[in-house]
């Protein structure tokens, strides 16, 4: 039976997972700015679908580092909001690729780096308003958080291009041609 | 300059009563009370009283307060400017609905280990191979700090790379090339990891037909009251009061 993701292929992506949370956890940037964390996030979700091209892979990742980042006690809103950011991150990248494909390209690697990073946007914004306080003043709220979103995920999206080149340089795809 | 963060510590309260409940009640207790967030104030008061209680049955109250006490400005904030700004009214009833959002998960989170995690998303007819990917992605989580962090201190040592430090936005094209020599080793070490647990996977007949998992979860007529108890309650909030 064929299956839309190899076994390998779903190891490599849960591991990318794990690799983003601790990318979190480890390294941080002294930037006293909301969504600098995004830099390695964000390039890591595009080197995930650089490397695993189908669509889906950066949804999965999203989700399995969600899920981690929860049980880790990640983030400031509780597990719920954790898991959903990281989620629709994911979720994000993947829409962004449905249009963009060549991550490769730095100017696509950034747009799709800030629509992946807006997505922790929209899930403050959602679950803002499931409170029941007045949309107009969570997105007021987040307006600075929202542009340091777009700024730090294109950032990252760049550093995942930069990173996929460096690897076709190094001969990765073609040893991992070879274990697929 | 560079912060190593602690390892992240297992977040599992051992001694909570919550561990001898079957991982689905822990599951369907959460979600329950995530759904309560939109009840009007009244009925989410009652529901908080609740919730609170279950808290302390569970022993979970430290790690609450914990995940409020990290919250704490921007629920106070939060309150002001809607007080302000709207009523008393909506700043209480937003303020809760931020706090009890904050805490739902906090039933599952704290007393589930990745492999009863794993057995809850085979039931739930998550396909194995993704379960246990994910199952994997939990263990390997110490194993990649640990090379994140050799990484960091070879590239530093041959001076591939410095921590990071603010230069402004033009020194940043410098550092985004920097960040390579971290991010390009954990790739290739991260791929080799995946190659091997994959190949060890297969060993053991993973990809094997009629596979079933060595532990299997059984609901004790305990865990059915305390399902009961809590279906009840939510019922009672949400139709009766």
């Amino acid at each position: 039976m064929s299956r839309y993701f190899s076994t390998f292929q779903l190891v490599l992506l849960a591991l990318f997972a794990a690799l983003v949370v601790v990318a979190k956890i480890a390294l941080k940037l002294p930037l006293q700015l909301s969504g600098h964390s995004g830099i390695f996030w964000m390039a890591l979700i595009v080197v995930a679908a650089g490397i695993v091209p189908k669509p889906g892979a950066a949804s999965l990742v999203g989700l399995t580092s969600g899920i981690l980042a929860a049980f880790l006690g990640l983030g400031d809103f509780g597990a719920l909001n954790t898991f959903l950011s990281y989620t629709v991150i994911g979720i994000g990248t993947d829409l962004a690729l449905l249009l963009l494909r060549d991550l490769e390209n730095l100017t696509v690697a950034a747009l799709v780096g800030a629509i992946g990073h807006f997505g922790k946007f929209l899930v403050k914004w959602g679950l803002g308003a499931l409170t029941g306080a007045p949309v107009g003043f969570v997105a007021l709220g987040l307006t600075k958080a929202m542009i340091g979103y777009i700024v730090f995920g294109a950032i990252g999206g760049v550093l995942g291009a930069l990173t996929l080149r460096a690897l076709r340089r190094a001969g990765f795809f073609v040893y991992l041609a070879e274990k697929r | 300059m560079l912060k190593l963060a602690r390892f992240p510590r297992s977040q599992i309260i051992a001694r909570s009563p919550l561990r001898q409940v079957d991982p689905r009640v822990r599951l369907a207790i959460s979600l329950g009370a995530s759904l309560a967030v939109m009840l009007p104030l009244q009925r989410l008061l009652l529901f908080l009283a609740f919730y609170v209680m279950l808290l302390l049955w569970a022993r979970l109250t430290r790690p609450a307060l914990q995940q409020i006490w990290r919250l704490k400005w921007v629920l106070l904030i939060l309150f002001i400017i809607d007080w302000f700004v709207v009523s008393l009214d909506l700043a209480i009833i937003v303020t809760l609905r931020v706090l009890l959002l904050t805490g739902s998960f906090a039933f599952l989170v704290h007393t589930t280990t990745p492999g009863e995690l794993r057995l809850v998303l085979e039931w739930l007819c998550v396909p194995h191979r993704y379960a246990f990917s994910l199952s994997l992605a939990f263990q390997s989580v110490t194993l990649l700090t640990e090379e994140w962090r050799a990484i960091q201190e070879a590239q530093r040592a041959r001076g591939a790379w410095q921590p990071p430090r603010w230069a402004g936005w033009r020194g940043l094209p410098a550092q985004l090339r920097e960040m390579l020599a971290l991010t390009v080793p954990a790739i290739v070490l991260t791929t080799r990891r995946a190659w091997a647990l994959t190949e060890s996977a297969h060993a053991r007949g993973f990809d094997a037909p009629h596979r079933r998992s060595f532990r299997q979860l059984m609901m004790a007529w305990t865990d059915w009251l305390l399902l009961a108890f809590v279906a009840c309650v939510i019922v009672f909030v949400v139709f009766y009061f």
